[in-house]
């Protein structure tokens, strides 16, 4: 992967520019993932690096790793598939949208080290401007969101020209449009107010609607354009169920978001709202997954046919997005369903389940396809025509998904004892809320979701190692 | 019973008012989402029999 | 049955027309709803309050009231009972605009110091330490209760503004509150704000709050 851009001339630029993005969003999810084992360490041993490095710090710089990596391996795989869609190697402002890259990673390392180092400020408008919006996965400062927003208005001009001037196929429609809502959404989230509830309202239609929405969409496009790559789909079935993923995915996410507009002061309507729109949310995520394994049986039917052996020609991205399939279906679709009534949710919100579902939801829909995208990269790079998987990323795939289902199980069970003890029998107070984390079923839990938080982490490590060689190696053996 | 009347705070809004019972607004906003996919649906099917 | 016709479910136009149709209507209409909703959660006046119209904000001034939390037969949870005794923050009543003051420095200083990556508000936020919906009501800080009695203080709201500026010198749990260097004056904003939004109309969240602490004075089953 480091490699890959010197000894790639006939490379597009394009998709040099992407291999950047992924190189930083690896390296942002490493971040993330140790920012979490101190987190889960301070849950067992609560004075591990008090008012030194405290839970708060290593849980607001853990949840931004995760939402930056993935907005990077985003950025990074709209500029792969974009030559490819729009048949133009060259975006029209390539220049600016390297110089745009830079930009935001200085900013990110900025705000980074302020989080660390500086943690928190004075109750004045000068912390949300310079230091932290303290506003969960918007800590941002405003600052940054203002450079944010720049940096992404260059990166879609760069994508909105290119599709303009260039072929437009079906996938790159979606693709145009979807981005523009997702970039859009991040302005609901840059405005102060003293109003909690109108904070939080606007605060969810970021979240939810880059989450349950736009982002959904992102990955069913990259799927799309994945599975044309990686097993010769064809492109009107794919762009078929493309347009139905649009239409279940937005019809059913939209107004889903009431589910979370119970609690925050919004008036009671949102209930049902909330809890039909967003019990469907789990139907497309049903359909992306029939999808995925229809296709794939289909070419290797065909393949089988010509004696053609494997469907496959790359490995690993075929594995990971076989794991996105499951992974959203399970941990965005039933984690999700599990606690999306109002019924249910008056005793679950803000609990334990949160995370757990948090956890499964963003590796199941997003790391899994993200990394997928970064393997294509590299055979893309390095010109590889058929990709297996290696040793390395064997481990890499079963270490980090068996983690992350351990620590989803423990966290879940965590939540479960903590919704019937804190909040069904002693009320949600502060004695109920501590004894609950006091229990012996509470702590085991937490123990296991530390050991599944290491068992990911090894995986991570064998992740890098082998995105690291297996371009090398396998360019090695065909020469 | 079925149909209550609003209990929320503020009820004069055209979504409490069609919040009276179990499931109302949310039924009837599915409904208008989904019953203009059916003339989608005949009007695509006019024009795949017109094209043979 | 002559001739097979194509099918509408596997032509592409058809899904493009339906997803159009969808989103646009769906984002149409949660645009509606936000109007909707915006209008009922802008903050009440100081009017509305003192004539006992209910909001589901109430204005700032809501801190020189007595709130309660009790459960409505009609609604079937638990609502914020808003006076109409008063019970001025720091026994000061305060005028609109200085409460309104002190609840804009208790926000910024909620942001600034990060809250929301420990605890939890309306439920949002980190799950590291207790939910501060309805702190303001939690009977930790009650008279007789055990954090007034910890701080040497005689009122809910002078324990707080302690706590919050010493929480490393009160241990209440293994898992201690940092100092993040809250000044007296930022405290009290914090207080104001805490008193504020226990007096949201959360819909009955969180249900049943500290239902059980009867058990802890009488030395019921977790009694300590």
């Amino acid at each position: 992967m480091l490699s890959s851009i010197k000894n790639s001339a006939a490379v597009s630029p394009s998709k040099q520019l992407a291999m950047m993005y992924f190189r930083v969003a690896i390296v942002l999810f490493g971040a993330q993932l140790l920012m979490g084992l101190i987190a889960g360490l301070q849950f067992l041993y609560p004075s591990f690096l008090y008012e030194i490095f405290d839970f708060s710090v290593a849980r607001m710089v853990h949840i931004n790793a995760l939402v930056v990596w993935m907005l990077y391996a985003m950025i990074g795989s709209t500029y792969l598939m974009l030559p490819d869609e729009t048949g133009i190697d060259k975006p029209v402002a390539i220049g600016l949208g390297k110089l745009a890259f830079w930009v935001l990673t200085a900013a990110v390392a900025v705000v980074v080290l302020v989080f660390i180092f500086i943690q928190v400020g004075p109750g004045k408008e000068s912390s949300i401007w310079f230091i932290n919006e303290g506003r969960e996965y918007l800590e941002a400062p405003r600052w940054a969101d203002i450079g944010i927003v720049v940096v992404v208005l260059i990166f879609y001009a760069n994508v909105f020209f290119t599709y303009m001037k260039g072929k437009k196929t079906g996938i790159m429609t979606v693709m145009v449009a979807n981005l523009m809502a997702l970039a859009g959404l991040y302005l609901a989230g840059m405005f102060f107010t003293d109003n909690i509830s109108i904070d939080q309202y606007w605060w969810w239609w970021v979240i939810h609607l880059w989450v349950e929405a736009t982002w959904e969409v992102f990955v069913g496009t990259l799927a799309a354009y994945a599975l044309i790559k990686v097993i010769d789909a064809k492109r009107e079935i794919v762009e078929m169920w493309l347009w139905i993923e649009v239409l279940m995915l937005f019809g059913s996410g939209i107004l889903g978001l009431g589910h979370h507009y119970f609690w925050i002061g919004t008036p009671e309507y949102w209930w049902e709202i909330g809890a039909l729109f967003s019990a469907l949310e789990p139907v497309p995520l049903v359909a992306m997954f029939v999808h995925v394994l229809y296709d794939w049986g289909k070419e290797q039917g065909h393949a089988d046919a010509h004696g053609k052996g494997s469907a496959i020609k790359n490995g690993p991205t075929m594995a990971w997005i076989t794991i996105n399939a499951f992974g959203n279906f399970l941990g965005a679709g039933i984690w999700g369903f599990f606690h999306t009534l109002p019924q249910v949710n008056i005793y679950t919100h803000g609990s334990q389940f949160t995370a757990a579902h948090g956890h499964l939801a963003f590796f199941g829909a997003y790391a899994t396809i993200l990394i997928g995208m970064m393997y294509l990269g590299i055979q893309q790079v390095y010109g590889i025509e058929r990709m297996k998987t290696t040793f390395k990323g064997k481990m890499a795939i079963f270490l980090i998904t068996f983690g992350v289902l351990g620590m989803t199980v423990a966290l879940t069970i965590a939540g479960y004892e903590q919704v019937l003890v804190e909040r069904a029998e002693l009320g949600a107070g502060w004695q109920a809320f501590f004894t609950a984390q006091n229990l012996p079923w509470y702590i085991q839990a937490q123990t296991w979701r530390e050991i599944m938080g290491v068992v990911t982490f090894v995986g991570f490590i064998y992740l890098v190692l082998d995105l690291l060689t297996i371009g090398k190696v396998a360019q090695e053996s065909k020469e | 019973m079925l149909f209550e009347t609003c209990t929320d705070v503020a009820c004069n809004n055209i979504f409490a008012w069609l919040n009276q019972g179990p499931l109302t607004l949310t039924i009837v906003l599915h409904t208008i989402i989904i019953l203009p996919m059916f003339w989608i649906y005949f009007s695509e099917k006019k024009k795949l029999n017109g094209d043979k | 049955m002559a001739e097979k016709k194509a099918s509408v479910w596997t032509s592409i136009s058809f899904w493009r027309r339906s997803a159009a149709w969808v989103t646009g209507f769906a984002t149409i209409l949660l645009i509606w709803l936000t109007f909707d909703t915006i209008s009922q959660i802008r903050m009440g006046t100081d009017e509305e309050l003192a004539k006992g119209i209910k909001r589901r904000i109430p204005a700032p001034t809501v801190i020189n009231y007595k709130i309660g939390y009790k459960y409505d037969e009609k609604r079937g949870l638990e609502v914020p009972v808003i006076g109409p005794e008063k019970n001025p923050l720091f026994g000061k009543e305060l005028s609109p605009k200085e409460a309104k003051n002190l609840l804009h420095l208790g926000k910024l200083t909620e942001q600034a110091k990060n809250c929301m990556d420990c605890h939890t508000l309306l439920g949002n936020g980190a799950y590291y330490a207790p939910d501060l919906t309805k702190a303001w009501l939690d009977p930790m800080w009650a008279k007789g209760g055990p954090m007034q009695a910890m701080t040497g203080k005689n009122s809910k709201e002078e324990a707080m503004v302690e706590f919050l500026m010493h929480p490393d010198k009160y241990p209440t749990h293994a898992r201690m509150m940092p100092n993040l260097g809250i000044t007296e004056k930022e405290a009290k904003g914090l207080v104001a704000f805490l008193k504020h939004m226990s007096s949201i109309d959360t819909n009955g969240f969180p249900r049943g709050f500290s239902k059980t602490i009867k058990d802890y004075e009488t030395g019921g089953t977790y009694a300590k």
